[in-house]
């Protein structure tokens, strides 16, 4: 980032605002282990009420209270952050890779290969994406936390892999690039020197944006049932398992809709800054 | 350019606050208001006439279940929300009441039983006529029987009848009728048995036996299982595939002044929350399958105390293991999962909505024992001792499989199984799998090593949960009911001396010695048997828990205070058949 792009990003309060919200929700689910109280997996029978079996509420030896089978609510928030996010990660830098790639080589080298990739985009991008999420995780046999990040990430990387391929349809042309190829320099290289640090932009704004996208699509898989396997907590499994207790124990339930809603908030608020501050011209 | 911009992310900033704030707004209302569980709010409507016991006539009940209903057909209708229209539109011979007797019903008495008990001579009720009008002879309930032993049927419930003379000939296709089933004359039938069989009264009471006219089932005729036809006191109107089924009172019933109510609504497919909602706000007249939370408030709720109903349901759930698949074909590890499973614990986490239960039978079955030795109970010491007996001082390496149904309850009972199991040192992975594939998965032989999974009774007899639990001729290589593939000798002989032995305590006594043999062997872990509240609308009368039928709703009558069911369900306008794009719908 240039210093011009820096100033604008620091004088966007909104920008600054996200770029606060995400690092803090990156620095807890980092740290989440060493944070948390309790194993996050740990049943404690004194968290249920002897005579209702509810369990105990905010305050107390458990901070934020406890879930309905007596693991403690704060361990498990922290070490649903970190499952969340890693998903949402992980599914971000496959998408983002896989856009760039397949653009940068579509808009290069032209011809069949773009032909080929952009009709294989409009295929994909015209399956509705929590169904065909909900129908692979049903078939493969047992879903783990990889699986999750290829599907959410092997079903969003078409957007970014157009915008890529038009950016560098343009770069390609620039006289720089052909003077590079004059001098007989291999097109891998050119790719990865000339070309790719020209269309970076727009990759690392969407990325941003796209972090939000997999968080909700990843709490909606786990509220689902199709997410990670029990007893591992997300925020979005522990949405779904809170809200069988909703009259009872809302907290169980706004907590993790709170976290989840705050972290796509700070991340959408960090990718519009970073597009104003980089892109002045959008 | 720039003004815009910013002003542009503030605009963005304030709106995404906005949208905090107001979430955090609404969050903070539903909390004090407490959303629909709030303990003051009581029934909304109660009847005209309190306190009249009389039933009155007229009026229309609406309930509901969760999932959708496959058909009525009673030959092959074997789930609870079948049944709850089953039982709405056809009788038995046999029928049972709330003390749990066997009573006549279709049949004019209880019947005549052979010194060897082996013949069963009923004579019928005269004068009993199906919804379409004709009479019910001892014609019709041969033909019936036949006609749902007859394999083209694929009736589940075949092998309850296994001891009719000739039944198996008959399913081969090499008689032309079921010799055991003989037609005296217009109004009595008798039943020979090959052996004696003490559950055969109980079969005959299930809707696999039920009297259906043979008309109905034509060539040509309509689709059974969408258009059934039988005796009972009401008969279907009008389905809405997926959405609800309508029942009208049957003018022509057997028991005079019955049935009370002129129509009857099923709702089909709401949701647990959704259903406790509407039942809040008047819309449904009974209530059942609560979430914890829904099901605490009605619990505690003083103003619903008399319109609800709590009781033990007569079923076992527990852990499954495969006895044929490492490491559960050694008792020992068997033992130890039994002995660590903590049924206190996992009564608590339910909020006590089930009893604790160690052994293969529920309270109040013949042959059940609280004392019984053997019993399974949590003993850490004992599992890990259980665990160095099997050569696994230290757990087992490999991880487990447990299959589990898809859902929160499932997923509930599979972790807490997981941090039970973690404590001998075994690993669970949890493998939740949708209803048919669990059905289908777990059925088959070496597929499964773990089953979280339940019974209920068919009947009131220990044997409704032997021979399909435990008995070696249930482990079938597929659709096997014996999920633990447990294979027996001993205890195959002593469940086949049971079912046919006539002295009661004899009998009892063999389903203790049973209940011991399997509760030691433990190819389950016993886990618990769950028990059901219910609560109706003040004005709901006649109802309560049938020990056998879940939501039996024959008997109700209402006191409504206004006419708001009757307007609201009013039936549908018929279009002429003219206008519909495929003619009148069949």
């Amino acid at each position: 980032m240039d210093v011009r792009a820096w100033r604008r990003f620091r004088r966007n309060k909104g920008a600054v605002a996200g770029a606060l919200l995400v690092t803090v929700v990156l620095l807890l689910a980092a740290l989440g282990p060493l944070l948390a109280p309790f194993p996050p997996d740990l049943q404690f029978t004194d968290a249920l009420d002897r005579a209702t079996g509810l369990p105990v509420g905010a305050g107390g030896k458990y901070l934020l209270g406890a879930d309905q089978l007596g693991r403690d609510e704060l361990s498990r928030i922290l070490q649903g952050g970190q499952t969340s996010l890693g998903v949402a990660l992980g599914a971000t830098v496959l998408a983002v890779g896989a856009g760039l790639l397949i653009g940068l080589l579509a808009g290069y080298l032209g011809g069949p290969v773009d032909a080929v990739s952009m009709r294989g985009i409009d295929i994909l991008l015209s399956l509705p994406f929590l169904l065909v999420a909900i129908v692979v995780n049903r078939v493969v046999d047992s879903p783990s936390l990889l699986v999750l990040c290829g599907l959410l990430g092997g079903l969003s990387w078409m957007t970014l892999a157009r915008i890529t391929r038009a950016k560098t349809m343009q770069v390609r042309e620039l006289e720089f690039v052909q003077a590079a190829r004059a001098m007989g320099m291999s097109q891998a290289r050119i790719i990865a020197r000339h070309v790719l640090p020209n269309v970076v932009q727009p990759a690392i704004i969407l990325g941003t944006t796209l972090v939000a996208q997999m968080i909700v699509a990843e709490s909606a898989m786990s509220f689902l049932g199709l997410g990670v396997r029990p007893p591992a907590a997300t925020w979005g499994t522990m949405l779904s398992d809170g809200a069988t207790m909703l009259s009872y124990k809302p907290m169980l339930t706004y907590l993790p809709s709170a976290m989840i809603a705050l972290t796509v908030f700070g991340f959408n608020l960090l990718g519009e800054g970073l597009r104003d501050a980089l892109d002045p011209k959008v | 350019m720039r003004s815009i911009r910013r002003s542009d992310a503030r605009l963005t900033l304030g709106a995404g606050l906005l949208c905090v704030a107001m979430g955090c707004a609404s969050v903070l209302w539903v909390a004090a208001v407490g959303g629909c569980g709030d303990p003051r709010s009581g029934p909304r409507w109660t009847g005209a006439h309190p306190g009249v016991e009389t039933p009155r006539r007229g009026g229309t009940f609406v309930f509901h279940h969760e999932t959708d209903v496959r058909g009525f057909d009673p030959h092959v209708a074997f789930d609870e929300l079948s049944t709850m229209g089953v039982k709405l539109m056809f009788d038995c011979l046999l029928d049972y009441d709330y003390e749990l007797n066997l009573v006549p019903s279709l049949a004019a008495a209880l019947p005549d039983v052979s010194a060897d008990g082996k013949t069963f001579t009923f004579r019928l009720r005269r004068g009993v006529r199906f919804h379409n009008g004709r009479e019910l002879t001892a014609d019709d309930v041969r033909w019936s029987l036949e006609r749902m032993l007859n394999p083209a049927t694929a009736s589940p419930g075949v092998g309850y009848f296994a001891q009719l003379d000739g039944a198996a000939a008959y399913e081969a296709g090499r008689a032309p009728h079921v010799s055991g089933i003989v037609v005296l004359d217009r109004y009595t039938v008798r039943f020979q048995l090959r052996e004696p069989d003490q559950t055969f009264l109980n079969a005959l009471a299930m809707p696999f036996a039920a009297p259906v006219p043979r008309e109905s089932y034509a060539p040509g005729a309509r689709d059974v299982a969408r258009h059934p036809v039988g005796t009972g006191p009401f008969m279907l109107v009008d389905w809405e595939p997926g959405i609800r089924v309508t029942f009208a009172r049957n003018p022509r019933y057997w028991q005079p002044g019955k049935p009370y109510v002129d129509r009857m609504i099923f709702e089909l497919n709401l949701q647990r929350e959704a259903a406790f909602m509407r039942f809040l706000a008047g819309d449904l007249d009974h209530v059942h399958r609560l979430t914890p939370a829904d099901r605490l408030f009605l619990g505690e709720s003083r103003a619903w105390g008399p319109y609800r109903q709590a009781q033990a349901d007569a079923d076992l759930w527990g852990l499954e293991m495969n006895t044929e698949m490492a490491p559960f074909d050694d008792v020992h590890v068997r033992r130890a999962v039994a002995f660590v499973i903590d049924r206190e614990r996992w009564s608590l986490a339910r909020n006590h909505a089930l009893a604790p239960l160690g052994q293969a039978l529920p309270a109040g079955f013949a042959g059940y024992d609280a004392r019984l030795p053997g019993v399974q109970t949590r003993d850490l010491v004992r599992a890990r001792e259980e665990m160095r007996l099997a050569g696994h001082p230290d757990g087992l390496r490999a991880p487990v499989t447990l299959w589990i149904g898809e859902g929160p309850t499932g997923k509930i009972y599979g972790e807490l199984a997981q941090a039970n199991l973690a404590e001998i040192g075994i690993q669970i992975e949890l493998k939740p799998v949708a209803y048919p594939v669990y059905l289908r998965e777990t059925g088959r032989r070496h597929t499964a090593q773990m089953v979280y999974g339940g019974w209920t009774q068919d009947f009131p007899d220990p044997a409704t949960f032997f021979d399909p639990l435990f008995h070696s001729r249930s482990a079938t290589s597929t659709d096997a009911t014996n999920r633990s593939f447990y294979r027996n000798s001993t205890l195959d002989a002593l469940l086949d001396r049971a079912r046919s032995e006539r002295d009661r305590a004899r009998r009892v006594a063999m389903y203790r010695e049973a209940n011991e043999l399997v509760t030691r062997d433990a190819p389950w872990a016993f886990a618990f048997s769950s028990s059901r509240l219910e609560a109706w609308q003040p004005y709901v009368h006649g109802y309560r828990i049938h020990p056998v039928w879940t939501n039996c709703f024959r008997d109700v009558w209402l006191d409504l205070p206004r006419e708001r069911i009757t307007r609201r369900y009013a039936p549908r306008a018929t279009m002429p058949a003219a206008l519909l794009p495929f003619g009148a719908p069949r």
